[in-house]
């Protein structure tokens, strides 16, 4: 074997290495994302400690995938589309990282949360089941490089911005009808900013994809969803 | 290194017992190697057929996975029972966990995991590390997936069933109670509120009865959810029967349908689709009618790409006065009924639109809700080119990553 192939070689191979972190932390995310909705939801003890325990292990990936990251750019002056793709890789598991932040916080918040006031989760179920449908995609979009397929998670979160403005009335008309109610309600108003914020991070990881496949940067501007009832459209959640 | 020790070690994983016949039986196989050809390719054929043509069709969810977890093979029956999940499966954190555990002294493993999205699911897996003497374009990790959702479904159904039954049923059957106590009491000599309750009796009936086949269809559709339609269905004969089917209706409301579609065969239920459009066509003309111009629901047929994936989509559509964009994403939850914003709330019991959804979730389709205020509500089921995608392919495995 000459000595070109052979650096390309190993090089391939750390760039491979490099996207098994990233999908194995977007595995770790998605399974912190479902215990947290899980705990929330169907006041799952058990899914609400999981999901704060998988943390440490998010973030030691995170360094790992930053450390090698890093090694890559300065040894191997990558070009182009590789460049990108490291750069991209460099934010995505930020993204991912804060993503496992917010689902543990979710998580721990289910262990506080006193349901006995006859508060409907029903709303919340849903946001979450479209919230994790998002991350989903996302990382799938991430394993096969797929532009299209990120351009429509980031279309996609418009509908969780119009969960979260729902859910932010429907919470307020409990506290206001029972003040019994507020100290749930404002669990679960941090449940559902959370999960809004697990949205968001899920578009930034779509945009990242999308420049890291194309050179090109999505609008800033993203379609934004809960300003107003006179025009909207929406990828309606699962109905369980 | 032999077909017949590859299908020995096959045997080992996944227990199936065709094999043997079917590789006596002769061989009709794709010419085309779906790996990169490489030095030990040659050595793992037996008379010129690959492994990977080989695993391509063996009728069990087989894949090949590296030490990391990263997808790189899955036979044709992996890709038709598991289709979208499969990333999400093998990237779960117990998947990872059971190939650490495997190593020259634990060539087996097992996981079982559940997964919420895109449909509810649980999946065993056994992995078996294949030795580097037979190791696949150099993956190590051969991993059988069945999918064991059908019991869980089953007892997840029912106590739902049971849950909303009790729920549901307890407002009108405690009406009728109500009225039956009257009629035997207070009323037992008055023919005309007789006749008056038995008529509001008669109603509410009617009602428990509709919303019992709702649940039942709601729990059908639920239960096999999981399982990916293999049946095979043409978009303009669905068009044609929801026209056909929904035509006294539409003519009791006085609802002009409007419907546009060209053949175009793919796969699907057929059936499921046309309950589909049939829900969405109801919900149309109930809108419809609440508006201020003349009623009009329309049908219309397309082909379209969503996410990459071209699809054909089924848009309903009517002018009524439109929903507001707060109820848009939570429509699709069971019994969320839109109170009238402008004072006419349809009647119904906001099951048809999650039966829906659980029949889109398993053709792998997507549910659109527009709505503009004054000006109507479109919905657009959209549903991905299964089938006419793998006849225009050439080869019959898709190689991943």
């Amino acid at each position: 074997m000459t000595e070109a192939t052979h650096t390309v070689k190993s090089y391939e191979q750390e760039l491979e290495r490099l996207r098994g972190m990233m999908a194995r932390m977007g595995g770790l995310v998605e399974r912190q994302t479902a215990q947290a909705v899980k705990a929330v939801v169907e006041g799952d003890e058990e899914a609400a400690i999981e999901a704060p325990d998988l943390d440490p292990e998010v973030d030691e990936l995170e360094r790992e995938a930053e450390a090698l990251a890093i090694r890559i750019l300065a040894l191997r002056s990558p070009m182009a589309i590789d460049l990108r793709e490291i750069v991209a890789a460099l934010k995505i598991t930020g993204d991912l990282e804060r993503i496992g932040d917010y689902a543990a916080s979710i998580a721990r918040r289910a262990l506080k949360l006193d349901m006995d006031g006859g508060i409907s989760l029903i709303g919340l179920r849903s946001m979450g089941r479209l919230v994790q449908d998002n991350l989903r995609r996302a990382i799938d979009a991430l394993a096969a490089r797929d532009r299209d397929q990120a351009i429509a998670v980031w279309q996609a979160d418009t509908a969780v911005d119009e969960l979260y403005t729902a859910m932010f009335r429907e919470l307020m008309t409990y506290m206001m009808e029972d003040p019994r109610n507020i100290g749930s309600c404002i669990h679960l108003l941090f449940v559902a900013k959370n999960l809004e914020r697990i949205g968001d991070h899920t578009t930034n990881i779509a945009e990242r994809i999308y420049y890291a496949v194309t050179g090109e940067m999505l609008p800033a501007v993203r379609p934004r969803g809960g300003l107003g009832p006179q025009y909207a459209s929406a990828t309606v959640p699962d109905a369980r | 290194m032999t077909g017949a020790e590859l299908a020995l070690y096959l045997l080992g994983v996944s227990g199936f017992s065709g094999m043997i016949g079917w590789l006596a039986g002769g061989r009709r196989l794709p010419q085309r190697a779906p790996f990169r050809p490489s030095s030990r390719r040659d050595e793992a054929t037996m008379q010129g057929v690959g492994l990977e043509e080989l695993l391509a069709v063996l009728p069990d969810c087989a894949v090949l996975l590296t030490r990391t977890g990263s997808l790189r093979f899955a036979s044709m029956e992996a890709q038709a029972v598991f289709g979208d999940a499969l990333g999400t499966i093998v990237r779960h954190p117990d998947v990872f966990a059971a190939l650490q555990r495997l190593d020259a002294e634990t060539v087996l493993a097992t996981a079982d995991i559940i997964l919420d999205v895109p449909v509810r699911r649980v999946v065993h897996l056994v992995f078996r590390l294949v030795p580097e003497t037979l190791s696949l374009a150099g993956v190590p990790v051969l991993a059988i997936l069945s999918d064991t959702s059908e019991k869980d479904a089953v007892e997840r159904v029912r106590a739902d069933f049971v849950a909303y039954a009790s729920h549901e049923l307890r407002t009108p059957l405690a009406a009728l109670i109500g009225f039956i106590e009257t009629l035997r009491g207070p009323a037992a000599d008055d023919p005309v509120a007789q006749k008056q309750f038995l008529e509001i009796m008669a109603t509410q009936a009617g009602r428990m009865q509709r919303l019992i086949e709702q649940l039942l269809a709601l729990s059908r559709v639920e239960m096999m959810e999981h399982r990916k339609p293999r049946g095979e269905m043409d978009a303009a004969r669905i068009v044609s029967r929801v026209r056909d089917e929904s035509a006294p209706l539409c003519a009791a409301r006085g609802v002009e349908l409007k419907t546009e579609a060209r053949s175009l065969v793919f796969q699907g239920d057929e059936d499921q689709i046309v309950q589909v459009l049939l829900n969405l066509v109801e919900n149309a003309t109930k809108y419809a009618v609440t508006g201020q111009r003349a009623p009009v629901v329309s049908l219309v047929m397309a082909q379209s790409t969503v996410g990459g994936k071209a699809g054909v989509s089924l848009t309903v559509a009517d002018n009524g006065p439109g929903i507001e964009a707060r109820h848009l994403p939570r429509l699709t939850e069971r019994f969320y009924r839109v109170e009238g914003g402008q004072g006419q709330s349809a009647p119904g019991y906001g099951l048809g639109l999650a039966i829906v959804r659980h029949i889109v979730d398993r053709h792998d389709g997507r549910l659109f809700i527009e709505s503009e205020i004054g000006a109507g509500t479109r919905c657009t089921v959209w549903l991905p080119l299964r089938g006419e995608r793998r006849q225009a392919k050439e080869r019959p495995s898709l190689l991943l990553g």
